[in-house]
C-alpha cells in the first residue's frame, strides 16, 4: 500500500466522519446541557437533507440554488426543532429518562412518516455546486474538491463552537446552566429559554450535516437510522457532552471506516462497534469526557 | 284457478331469473389478483406494474375480453413482506375468487406467494421477483414467468457481454452483502471464467445492504490494480450514490464500469446532463424501448407515458405481456381450467412487445432477451441509458442440464 493510496483513503475517511461530527456535536450539545438523548437527532440529518432538495427546487431557476439551500435548510430544522422542543419535551425534562426515549423514538418514526408523505417514497438528488465541482489531483491521486470542502467546513465549525462556548457570554450561559442547572436559575438565567435555544442549535447543526451530505450521495428515507447508529459510537468515544470529544470521536470512526475496508474488509464493520466497546469498559466517560 | 296463475307467473319468474344468471355467468370476469409494492421504497416497481397491466386488460376488454369474458385486476399492497403478500393472496383466492396471481417483486414475497400458489393449485406468474429459485429448485406446475430472472440479470448477461466486448482479465466486484448480492457475484463468476478462463476476480469487497456512502470502497478500487470493477446487485438509489461518488473520485476515466443494474431507467430520472453518471460503463437492460422496433412496443409506450406521465420501466413490460401471455394460454385451452392452461402454456410461443419468445418448458421460464451496451446520453431521452444493445437470448439462463442438478441435489 503507497503513502498515495494511504494518504486518499486517510482524506476520505475524514471527509465523511466531519460531516458525522457536525450531528454528533449537536447531539452532545443537547445531552451536556439538557441530559436528553435525542434518539431522533438522525431523523432531524434527514429533515435537513429533505428540506435542502426542498430549497434547491425551489430556486433551481437562480444559480447558486444550493447555497440559498444551505443557508435556509438547517433553519427550517432548527425551527422545527425549536417548536417540538417547546410543546413535547419540556413536559418530560422532569420525567424518567425512558419517557425521553419513547418521545424521541416516536419522533423518528412521526418524523420519518412525514417526510415520506411530502416528498414521496423515491429518492433525490442533489448536483454538487458551482464552483466546488471536479478534483484536484496531487501526488498522482485526484480528490473531490467538494469533499475538501466538507473537511474545511467541518474543521471552520468545530472551531467556532468552541469559541463560541468559551468566549461568548451566550457561551457562558449554556455553560453555567449545563454546570449547575438550579443555581443559574437562581441567578435569573432564563433556563427554559437556554434549553430551547440549544435544542434549536443542536437541530441546527444537524440540518446543516444533512444539507451539506446530499451532493456526494442521495437524499433517501432510512438514513437517519444508519446515521444516528454512527453518532452514538462517536459520542460514546468521545465523551457525551464534550465538543472536542465529538470531534475526535468523528476522526477516529472516520479513520476505522475507511482503513478498516483496506485492511480487514471482513471485520471492516465491527471495528467501530468493537473500540466504542472496549472505551464504555476502561473509560466509560469517553476519551474526552468527564467522568459523572 | 288463482293458485295455477300464480305458480305459473313464478315459474316464468324463476325462468327469467335463471337466464339472467346464466347471461351474467357468461360475463363473469376473469380474476387477476395483482400483489405487489404499492407502498414503502418498492413502490415505484409497484405503481408501474399496475399500470403496465392496465393497459393490457384495456386493450383485452376493448376487444370483447377472453372467450368473451371480460378481464379484472385487483391490486393489493404487500409492503414488501412475506406475510402480508401470503395473507392478500390468499384473500385474493378465497373473498375475491382470484383466477390467476401475479405480480411481487421482493423476491421473499415471491417464494412466499409461489408456495402458496403451488398448494392451492392456482397459477402464479411473477412479473418483477427475479429468484431464480422459483423455477429451479422451488418449482412446481403453477408457476410461469414471463420475465427474465436473477441468473441472467445479475449474473450471466453481465458475464456474456464482458466476454463479448472488452475480455478484461483482472475485475474486482463491490456488492450488497446479501443472498442476491452474494448469487449475483457467483452467477457472474461462474459464467465469465468458463468464457474467459485466465481472467480472475482479484477482489470481493462488500458493503451493507443499503449503503449509501461508498469513498472508502471506491479508493480500495482504484488502487486495486484491476482493470474493471463489478457490481454486484447495487441498484437504486444506493448505485446512484456510489456513481457519483465515483464520478467525484475519477473512476470512471481509470477503469471500465460494469454495472448490471444501470440499465433500469428508474435509477436516473433525477440526473440531468452534465451530472454524474456511470460513463462509458457496460450495462444490461431488460425494456430498451428506445431501440426496439415493434410497432405495439412503441404504442405501449406512447400509452404508458399518457397514464403515469414517465417512461414505461421493465415492470410494466413484463406484466403487459404477462396477461396476454395468460390470455394466448387461456384461448389455447379453451377454457379457463388451470391444468388445461398450463398444459397450453409450455413450450408456448409468445408475441411479446419485445418479438416472439418461447416459454420453456421444463422450468416455465419465458427466454425473455436481456440487452448490452454502454451508458451514454442520446437523441430522444433525457437520461442516460444503454446505446449501441446487443440481445442476449437464451444462452443467458441456465441450461436444463444446470437446472436438473440443481432440483436434484435438493
Amino acid at each position: 500500500m503507497t503513502f498515495v493510496s494511504f494518504f486518499s483513503q486517510f482524506i476520505s475517511g475524514i471527509s465523511v466522519g466531519l460531516v458525522l461530527f457536525l450531528i454528533a456535536a449537536g447531539l452532545s450539545l443537547i445531552f451536556g446541557t439538557m441530559r436528553v438523548l435525542n434518539l431522533a437527532h438522525g431523523t432531524f440529518f434527514m429533515v435537513g437533507s429533505f428540506l435542502c432538495f426542498a430549497f434547491s427546487s425551489l430556486f433551481a431557476n437562480s444559480s447558486g440554488s444550493f447555497w440559498w439551500a444551505l443557508l435556509f435548510a438547517p433553519i427550517g430544522v432548527a425551527l422545527i426543532g425549536g417548536i417540538l422542543e417547546v410543546l413535547l419535551l419540556r413536559r418530560i425534562y422532569n420525567q424518567d429518562m425512558l419517557y425521553q426515549y419513547i418521545l424521541t423514538f416516536a419522533l423518528i418514526l412521526i418524523l420519518g412518516d412525514g417526510l415520506k408523505y411530502f416528498f414521496g417514497v423515491s429518492f433525490k438528488t442533489i448536483e454538487v455546486p458551482w464552483p466546488l465541482g471536479g478534483s484536484v489531483s496531487f501526488w498522482g491521486m485526484s480528490f473531490p474538491i467538494y469533499n475538501l470542502f466538507l473537511i474545511v467546513c467541518g474543521i471552520a465549525i468545530f472551531i467556532f463552537m468552541l469559541a463560541l462556548m468559551r468566549y461568548t457570554k451566550l457561551g457562558r450561559i449554556v455553560r453555567a446552566v449545563t454546570l449547575n442547572r438550579d443555581m443559574a436559575n437562581a441567578l435569573g438565567i432564563n433556563v427554559p429559554l437556554v434549553y430551547t435555544g440549544v435544542f434549536m442549535l443542536g437541530c441546527y447543526l444537524a440540518g446543516l450535516a444533512g444539507a451539506l451530505m446530499p451532493p456526494m450521495s442521495v437524499v433517501a428515507l432510512g438514513a437517519d437510522m444508519h446515521v444516528i447508529i454512527e453518532c452514538f459510537i462517536i459520542v460514546v468515544i468521545g465523551g457525551l457532552g464534550s465538543l472536542s470529544g465529538a470531534f475526535i470521536g468523528a476522526v477516529i470512526l472516520g479513520f476505522l471506516n475507511s482503513f478498516g475496508i483496506l485492511v480487514m474488509p471482513k471485520l471492516a464493520v465491527a471495528f467501530p462497534f468493537m473500540l466504542m466497546i472496549f472505551i464504555l469498559i476502561v473509560r466509560p466517560h469517553g476519551l474526552m469526557g468527564k467522568p459523572e | 284457478m288463482k293458485k295455477r296463475f300464480v305458480s305459473s307467473v313464478l315459474a316464468l319468474i324463476a325462468v327469467l331469473c335463471l337466464g339472467v344468471t346464466v347471461h351474467a355467468a357468461e360475463k363473469k370476469p376473469i380474476v387477476i389478483g395483482h400483489i405487489h409494492s404499492m407502498s414503502g421504497a418498492l413502490s415505484m416497481y409497484g405503481i408501474s406494474s399496475e399500470a403496465g397491466g392496465s393497459i393490457a386488460i384495456e386493450e383485452i376488454n376493448a376487444a370483447g375480453g377472453i372467450l368473451g369474458r371480460p378481464l379484472k385486476m385487483i391490486t393489493r399492497d404487500d409492503k414488501a413482506n412475506p406475510e402480508v403478500g401470503l395473507r392478500e393472496a390468499k384473500d385474493l383466492v378465497i373473498s375475491e375468487n382470484a383466477d390467476f396471481l401475479t405480480g411481487t417483486v421482493s423476491s421473499a414475497v415471491g417464494m412466499a406467494v409461489s408456495s402458496f400458489a403451488k398448494k392451492e393449485k392456482i397459477i402464479f406468474m411473477p412479473s418483477n421477483a427475479q429468484s431464480s429459485r422459483m423455477t429451479e429448485d422451488e418449482f412446481h406446475p403453477y408457476i410461469f414467468r414471463i420475465a427474465t430472472n436473477s441468473v441472467v440479470y445479475w449474473g450471466y448477461a453481465p458475464a456474456i457481454a464482458l466476454a463479448n466486448t472488452k475480455k478484461v482479465k483482472k475485475i474486482i466486484s463491490l456488492g450488497w452483502e446479501y443472498e442476491t448480492g452474494k448469487t449475483a457475484l457467483k452467477q457472474f463468476k461462474e459464467k465469465y471464467l468458463e468464457m474467459v478462463p485466465d481472467a480472475q476476480i482479484i477482489d470481493e469487497l462488500w458493503a451493507p445492504l443499503g449503503t449509501t456512502d461508498y469513498t472508502a470502497y471506491i479508493n480500495k478500487i482504484k488502487n486495486s490494480g484491476a482493470d474493471a470493477f463489478y457490481l454486484a446487485a447495487v441498484y437504486g438509489g444506493g448505485e446512484l450514490a456510489f456513481t457519483k461518488q465515483a464520478d467525484s473520485f475519477g473512476l470512471y476515466d481509470q477503469m471500465l464500469a460494469i454495472q448490471p443494474c444501470a440499465g433500469d431507467i428508474e435509477s436516473w430520472y433525477t440526473v440531468t446532463k452534465g451530472g454524474p453518471f456511470p460513463k462509458a460503463a457496460l450495462a444490461t437492460t431488460r425494456y430498451p424501448f428506445w431501440a426496439i422496433d415493434n410497432p405495439r412496443s412503441k404504442v405501449f409506450v406512447e400509452k404508458y407515458k399518457n397514464k403515469v406521465g414517465q417512461y414505461p420501466s421493465y415492470g410494466a413490460m413484463n406484466h403487459y405481456n404477462t396477461i396476454y401471455a395468460l390470455k394466448a394460454g387461456i384461448e389455447k385451452a379453451g377454457a379457463v381450467d388451470t391444468e388445461k392452461i398450463i398444459k397450453a402454456l409450455e413450450g408456448l410461443t409468445l408475441d411479446t412487445l419485445i418479438g416472439k419468445v418461447q416459454i420453456r418448458a421444463y422450468d416455465h421460464q419465458a427466454m425473455m432477451p436481456t440487452w448490452y451496451g454502454t451508458m451514454d446520453y442520446a437523441e430522444g431521452l433525457p437520461f442516460p441509458h444503454v446505446v449501441k444493445v446487443t440481445p442476449i437470448g437464451e444462452e443467458g439462463y441456465h441450461t436444463i442440464e444446470q437446472i436438473k442438478k440443481l432440483r436434484e441435489s435438493k
